[in-house]
C-alpha cells in the first residue's frame, strides 16, 4: 500500500519537472538567440515588425508595479482583518464573516476579472480620468483577490501565539488593543510575512483578471490611472497566433515568470525555516 | 446542524450582496446611457487595438498605412497607448462601454452595440467590400500556372462553388462569386497551397471541407507571406499560391489569379460618439497618436 502513496508522491513531482523541462528547453534557446540582456532588457515588444524585437523589460517592471499596488490595498486588509478574526470577533459574526472570505478563494478569476470590468473600469474612468483600463483597476481587483489567502494564513498564525504571551500584556496594565498589536503580532511576525509572500505570488501569477482590465499596453506607467501589460498577460494574449521565434519568446516569458515563482517560494521557505528555529 | 445553518446563512448574505452588487452596476450603466445625449468631444480618444501576431491587426495596420514598409524592414506604428485586446468580442465590449473609444474589427463580426464609420464616405458593408470601394478591405487570392492538375483545378471550383463560399462567410469574410454547389468528379492527387498567413486559416477550413468530400484528395497547406506564396507559384513549387493583395504586373504574366474571398474591417465606434466619417489619414493619425482628442476631428 506504501507503494502506492509513493507513487501519487511522485506525481505532483514528475508534473513539476516535466513542467520545468519543457520551459526551459524551449525558453532558454529563444533567449539565447533573442539575446539575454535584449530580452530581459528591451523596452521594445514587436513580434511582428521586420526585424522583429522581443524586449520584455516594460512587462517585467508592470508585473511588479501590478503586485505592489495588490499588496499596498490587500496587505492592511488582510492583516486587519485576520486580528478581529482572531482576537475581536464575537462568535455569531465569525460564523458568517469566517466562511465569507473563504468563499472569496472560490470565486472563479474571470468572474473577478468581469467583475473588474463591469464596475471597477467604468468607475475609475469616469471618477480618475483615463480610459480606466489601468494599473490601478488590476491592483485593485488583484488586492482583492489576494485577501482569503492573507486572511487565512495570518489568522493561523495569531491563533499560533500561547495565549500567555496576550495574557502577560493585559496583567501590565496594556489595553486588549494594545496587547494585541504589541505583543501577539509581533510573535507572529514570520506567519504574517509569509502570508504577503504567498498572496504575492497570488498576485504575480494571476492571468485571466488581469488581461481584461489592465489595458494590455506594453509601456511602464506613470500615472496609477495607465494601463500596462504583465508577464502573464503578454503570454495568453499572443499565445493564440505566434508561430516561430514569437512563440519561443513567449514561452521565455514564462520562464522569468517561473523564476521569479520560484525565488517567492524560496524566501517563502527561508521565512518557514527561520519561525521553526525561533520556535 | 448548527454549523451547516451558519454556512447557509453565510452564503445567503453573500449572495444578496452579490446581487446587490450587480444591480448597482445595471443602475449605473444605465445613468451612463442617459447622459449620451451629449458626447463631449474634448476628451481623449481611447485607441483599442488587437495584440500582435492577430490576422485583423496585420490587415488593418497594412491598409491604413500603420505599418510602414521600407525596403526589408517593417515597423507597427501603433500607439504605445493603445489598449490591447485579444479578442473580437472585448473589443465590441470595451468600444461599447467608453464613449471615447475606437476600435477595428472584422466586418463580419460588426454587431448593433457600436457604430461602424463610414471610411472616405463609403459606408462598411459587405456590398462596398465586394465592389472595392471601401478602402479598408483587401481581396484574398489564390494563383496558378496555367498547367494545374486535374485535382487542383477541381478544388479551386469547389472554392468558388456556394458550398466553399459558405465557409468564407462563416469565417467572417465577404464572398465574391455566387457559385452552384459543387459538384466535382473527385479526382485523385495531392495539392500543395502556399503563401499568405492571412488567407491561411480560410484556406485550411477550405481544405478540410474539400477532402471530406472528395476523399481521394490530399492537401497541404504551408503558410508563409503572400510575395513567397507566388514566387512558389511561380517557380512550380506549390499548385496554387495564396496573396492577402492583389497581384503585381511580373506576378500577372506568368500566373491566373482568382479572388476567392474579400476581408473588410469595420472601424467602430461607441454609439454616442457624434462623427460618423473617417478618412482612412485620420483614422491612420489616431492610431500613430498623431491625433489624440476627438474635437480634432469632429469640427
Amino acid at each position: 500500500m506504501q507503494g502506492v502513496f509513493f507513487l501519487t508522491a511522485l506525481a505532483s513531482i514528475a508534473a513539476v519537472a516535466v513542467i520545468c523541462i519543457f520551459l526551459f528547453i524551449n525558453g532558454i534557446p529563444a533567449m539565447a538567440e533573442i539575446g539575454v540582456f535584449d530580452f530581459i532588457g528591451g523596452q521594445k515588444w514587436a513580434p511582428s515588425n521586420v526585424p522583429a524585437s522581443y524586449g520584455i523589460f516594460n512587462m517585467i517592471v508592470a508585473s511588479v508595479y501590478v503586485t505592489a499596488g495588490a499588496i499596498v490595498i490587500g496587505v492592511p486588509i488582510g492583516i486587519l482583518t485576520a486580528v478581529y478574526l482572531a482576537r475581536f470577533c464575537p462568535k455569531p459574526l465569525y460564523k458568517v464573516l469566517k466562511p465569507a472570505t473563504e468563499l472569496l478563494a472560490g470565486i472563479p478569476s474571470i468572474v473577478y476579472g468581469f467583475f473588474g470590468l463591469m464596475v471597477i473600469v467604468p468607475f475609475i474612468r469616469d471618477n480618475f480620468g483615463g480610459n480606466g483600463s489601468s494599473w490601478l483597476a488590476a491592483s485593485i481587483v488583484l488586492g482583492i483577490m489576494i485577501l482569503p489567502t492573507i486572511i487565512g494564513v495570518s489568522e493561523s498564525a495569531l491563533r499560533a501565539v500561547p495565549e500567555s504571551y496576550y495574557e502577560g500584556a493585559l496583567a501590565l496594565g496594556a489595553t486588549k488593543e494594545r496587547s494585541v498589536f504589541k505583543t501577539i503580532l509581533p510573535a507572529s511576525k514570520s506567519g504574517v510575512l509569509a502570508a504577503v509572500v504567498l498572496g504575492i505570488g497570488r498576485a504575480l501569477g494571476e492571468t485571466m483578471a488581469v488581461v481584461l482590465i489592465a489595458g494590455n499596453q506594453v509601456q511602464i506607467p506613470s500615472r496609477l490611472t495607465d494601463g500596462l501589460r504583465t508577464l502573464t498577460a503578454n503570454i495568453v494574449m499572443e499565445m493564440g497566433y505566434s508561430t516561430g521565434l514569437h512563440r519561443q519568446a513567449l514561452i521565455a516569458t514564462g520562464v522569468v515568470l517561473f523564476i521569479f515563482i520560484l525565488l517567492i517560494t524560496i524566501s517563502m521557505q527561508a521565512i518557514k525555516s527561520r519561525s521553526e528555529k525561533h520556535g | 446542524m448548527k454549523k451547516v445553518l451558519a454556512k447557509i446563512t453565510a452564503i445567503t448574505v453573500m449572495s444578496a450582496l452579490a446581487v446587490t452588487a450587480f444591480a448597482g452596476c445595471g443602475s449605473s450603466s444605465n445613468s451612463n446611457d442617459s447622459s449620451d445625449a451629449s458626447f463631449d468631444t474634448s476628451k481623449t480618444i481611447t485607441v483599442v487595438t488587437r495584440e500582435e501576431g492577430s490576422g485583423t491587426r496585420d490587415a488593418f495596420t497594412e491598409l491604413t498605412g500603420v505599418l510602414v514598409k521600407d525596403g526589408d524592414t517593417k515597423t507597427d506604428n501603433t500607439v504605445s497607448s493603445a489598449v490591447t485586446i485579444n479578442s473580437t468580442e472585448a473589443v465590441i465590449t470595451n468600444v461599447k462601454d467608453n464613449d471615447s473609444a475606437i476600435g477595428y474589427i472584422s466586418l463580419g463580426s460588426l454587431n448593433e452595440t457600436v457604430k461602424a464609420v463610414k471610411v472616405g464616405s463609403v459606408e462598411a458593408t459587405a456590398e462596398n467590400v465586394k465592389s472595392g470601394d471601401y478602402a479598408i478591405s483587401r481581396p484574398f487570392n489564390i494563383a496558378y500556372k496555367s498547367n494545374l492538375s486535374e485535382v487542383a483545378q477541381d478544388f479551386v471550383d469547389f472554392i468558388l462553388s456556394s458550398d466553399g463560399q459558405k465557409i468564407v462567410t462563416d469565417e467572417g469574410y465577404v464572398t465574391v462569386s455566387d457559385g452552384e454547389a459543387y459538384s466535382g468528379k473527385k479526382p485523385e492527387g495531392k495539392i500543395s497551397v502556399a503563401g499568405s498567413s492571412s488567407v491561411s486559416p480560410v484556406m485550411e477550413k477550405l481544405a478540410e471541407a474539400y477532402m471530406a468530400v472528395n476523399t481521394n484528395a490530399k492537401i497541404e497547406i504551408q503558410t508563409s507571406d503572400s510575395s513567397a506564396g507566388m514566387q512558389a507559384a511561380m517557380e512550380g513549387t506549390c499548385d496554387i499560391g495564396m496573396a492577402s493583395r492583389e497581384l503585381k504586373d511580373e506576378e500577372l504574366s506568368a500566373l491566373t489569379s482568382t479572388t476567392i474571398a474579400k476581408d473588410g474591417i469595420a472601424i467602430i465606434v461607441n454609439k454616442a460618439n457624434t462623427c460618423d466619417d473617417l478618412t482612412v489619414d485620420q483614422i491612420k493619425a489616431i492610431y500613430t497618436g498623431e491625433t489624440t482628442v476627438w474635437s480634432d476631428i469632429i469640427k
